[in-house]
């Protein structure tokens, strides 16, 4: 069906731009993610980082079965360059409105964190007019931080709109998920972190996104919160994950997914949760890292009530929090993916 | 209208709240129209998440202001951003319409809610029509609920056609159609014509249609239709069978009285009213599953 795929399945950066010098081999290719997932069962998870307006309807059925309960959907750039202030408020209403839905007909909880992407934080007449109506979008139910902001080409509007956006945070009590750029990325994440302390923000507040080896040390010690993206090809593979947690310990770590809509992986979590459990990680730190650090740190908030999730989200649970009556309508039925017969 | 009713909503919103919450959205409700709408979509970072209490009484007295509308299961939040919408200067026409337009335009899953469910009680009714039939194009269940059922205001805004659409969607979608305000007396024949038609789709497709459907139909009888009713009792399952007797009990159509006079058991029970629609009013729906026969 697809015999060439192989052969032109070069990485594919579209969340993450392809470094210099990546292993061209597959990810997960030993072993078979079916014959390790009974090591997590029971666990469930919090991917605080994922673009599911990017991900397929079997993509939910799977984190769901997979222990995902609950998710942060960053706003960010969508691939292609939106040309007007219509398509960003489109583009923030689905991720509070449609996609918010979606999620809750599998199960699973849906929350978003607003902002200027840096990479459109460069087309500065319309970067004006999105800070316009940011402030419509931020209170809004379920909003849970400012993001994901930060730099990209490191450009000096780039910088403008993240300071601005750093004061919209302190101003609505926010907490603040930073994107740290692809290229010079270490420098690129001590000047985040410094312009965020500039700004007066508690780093305790400030989730900085996308470490590696090279860039945790620094953000653990300045107070922050360091997210790890798992990310095949372009970013962190799990096992590199497994090493950072050995050495650094779980307190203000946690792991996100980022998956979007180039080669990436929602099951990133369940899948570096079976492999920590594999390498002999306790499964305190496990809950820390891949559920519990995201819901302290993005719950200060105030927007995230774990009743919500925490026994699963149910269809009765959706409805009492809508003040619904409905039973059937509201959750999709599993579909036999696996049979010839579509009914 | 907006001021009988928004006293009475604080009378059921104040013994549901704090002190602190009622001063804060006191606060809120008296301000400026920006003020307002800040408090309409913060309302959850201030309210308690929890479903509203109400006395019957009170109920009673809202069916009195705006008939058919009802609070009942609704949560605190869609009931406070209700009452501040009601509370939302309306001297000014076209400054009130941009209000609410601006906070369609910008709404959350929850705010929409809110928003339809405040309809029946808003200034300048005609105004949000086209927002009311927008709603039913919704795939947003809880959107789409929240204008279609237990809401008053389709059924006496709505013209035929955008009716029979929202009815239509909702078989569809598989809820239930008595919770639609006003299904009685908005029956209409069209209605009923494309209900054979959808049926037959269904039925082809090896799937079914809820018998609580069929209640649309018998004031219309005709030859199709009347085969279709034929169908029902042949089909294996019990509810159609009660169903297709309600329909023919209900009809002045003849053919229909001799159809049911071949099911005297059925004909028997209707007149000592131990079966009535409501026996088949389910609220949990599955049309689709091919092997549940309905």
């Amino acid at each position: 069906m697809c015999q060439h795929c192989k052969d032109s399945s070069a990485p594919n950066p579209s969340h993450f731009e392809a470094g210099d010098g990546l292993a061209n081999s597959p990810a997960h290719i030993d072993m078979a993610w079916s014959e390790y997932n009974e090591l997590i069962k029971g666990m469930r998870f919090f991917d605080p980082h994922i673009h599911m307006v990017s991900r397929t309807t079997d993509d939910y059925q799977a984190m769901r079965q997979a222990g995902i309960v609950a998710l942060i959907e960053p706003s960010f750039w969508v691939g292609q360059p939106r040309t007007g202030l219509s398509s960003f408020k489109d583009y923030y209403s689905s991720l509070v409105g449609w996609e918010r839905f979606r999620s809750s007909q599998f199960g699973i909880k849906h929350y978003c964190t607003m902002g200027l992407n840096s990479r459109e934080a460069n087309n500065e007449p319309l970067a004006e007019q999105v800070m316009e109506i940011l402030p419509l979008y931020i209170y809004k139910e379920g909003v849970v931080g400012i993001g994901e902001i930060g730099f990209d080409d490191q450009t000096a509007a780039e910088e403008k709109y993240y300071r601005l956006q750093l004061e919209l945070a302190k101003e609505a009590k926010l907490p603040v998920q930073i994107h740290t750029p692809h290229r010079d990325k270490k420098r690129g994440t001590e000047r985040s972190m410094a312009i965020a302390l500039e700004h007066g923000l508690d780093p305790s507040w400030v989730i900085v996104d996308h470490n590696n080896e090279e860039t945790v040390k620094s953000v653990l010690d300045q107070g922050f919160y360091a997210a790890f993206t798992i990310y095949p090809f372009t970013k962190m593979g799990n096992e590199r994950m497994v090493k950072v947690v050995e050495q650094y310990g779980p307190e203000r770590i946690m792991v996100n997914s980022a998956a979007d809509w180039g080669i990436s992986d929602p099951l990133a979590l369940p899948k570096t949760a079976a492999l920590m459990k594999m390498r002999g990680i306790a499964d305190e730190t496990i809950r820390l890292v891949t559920y519990q650090n995201a819901i302290d740190a993005f719950g200060k908030s105030g927007q995230i009530d774990v009743s919500d999730f925490e026994g699963g989200l149910s269809v009765e649970k959706t409805e009492k929090f809508h003040g619904n009556s409905i039973l059937r309508g509201g959750q999709q039925p599993d579909v036999a993916k696996d049979s010839l017969v579509i009914q | 209208m907006s001021h009988l009713i928004n006293t009475t909503l604080w009378e059921v919103i104040s013994q549901n709240i704090s002190e602190t919450e009622t001063d804060w959205l006191t606060q809120k409700g008296n301000g400026s129209p920006i003020e307002l709408m800040t408090a309409f979509v913060a309302s959850p970072r201030f309210l308690p998440k929890k479903i509203v209490n109400i006395e019957s009484a009170q109920e009673h007295s809202l069916h009195e202001i705006v008939p058919g509308f009802s609070i009942n299961g609704w949560s605190l939040v869609r009931l406070a951003r209700v009452w501040l919408l009601t509370k939302l200067d309306a001297s000014d026409k076209e400054a009130f319409v941009k209000n609410i337009e601006t906070l369609f335009d910008t709404a959350e899953m929850n705010e929409l809610v809110a928003l339809y469910s405040a309809l029946p009680v808003l200034d300048f009714p005609e105004q949000w029509l086209f927002r009311a039939t927008d709603a039913v194009r919704s795939n947003m269940g809880f959107v789409f609920d929240a204008i279609a059922l237990h809401n008053p205001y389709p059924a006496k805004y709505f013209s035929e056609l955008a009716w029979n659409q929202l009815v239509l969607k909702t078989i569809f979608n598989d809820k239930p159609v008595h919770f639609i305000t006003g299904l009685e007396e908005r029956q209409n024949e069209n209605l009923a014509l494309v209900l054979s038609d959808f049926a037959h789709e269904r039925w082809a497709a090896g799937r079914s249609v809820a018998p609580n459907v069929w209640r649309l139909v018998s004031k219309y009888l005709n030859d199709t239709l009347l085969s279709d009713v034929a169908h029902l009792f042949h089909t294996p399952h019990f509810y159609n069978h009660e169903a297709a007797a309600l329909v023919c009990f209900d009809s002045e159509y003849e053919p229909a009285k001799a159809l049911l006079s071949g099911y005297p058991e059925f004909e028997k029970s209707i007149t000592e009213g131990a079966l009535t629609w409501s026996n088949l009013e389910f609220t949990d729906l599955n049309t689709y599953v091919p092997t549940l026969q309905r």
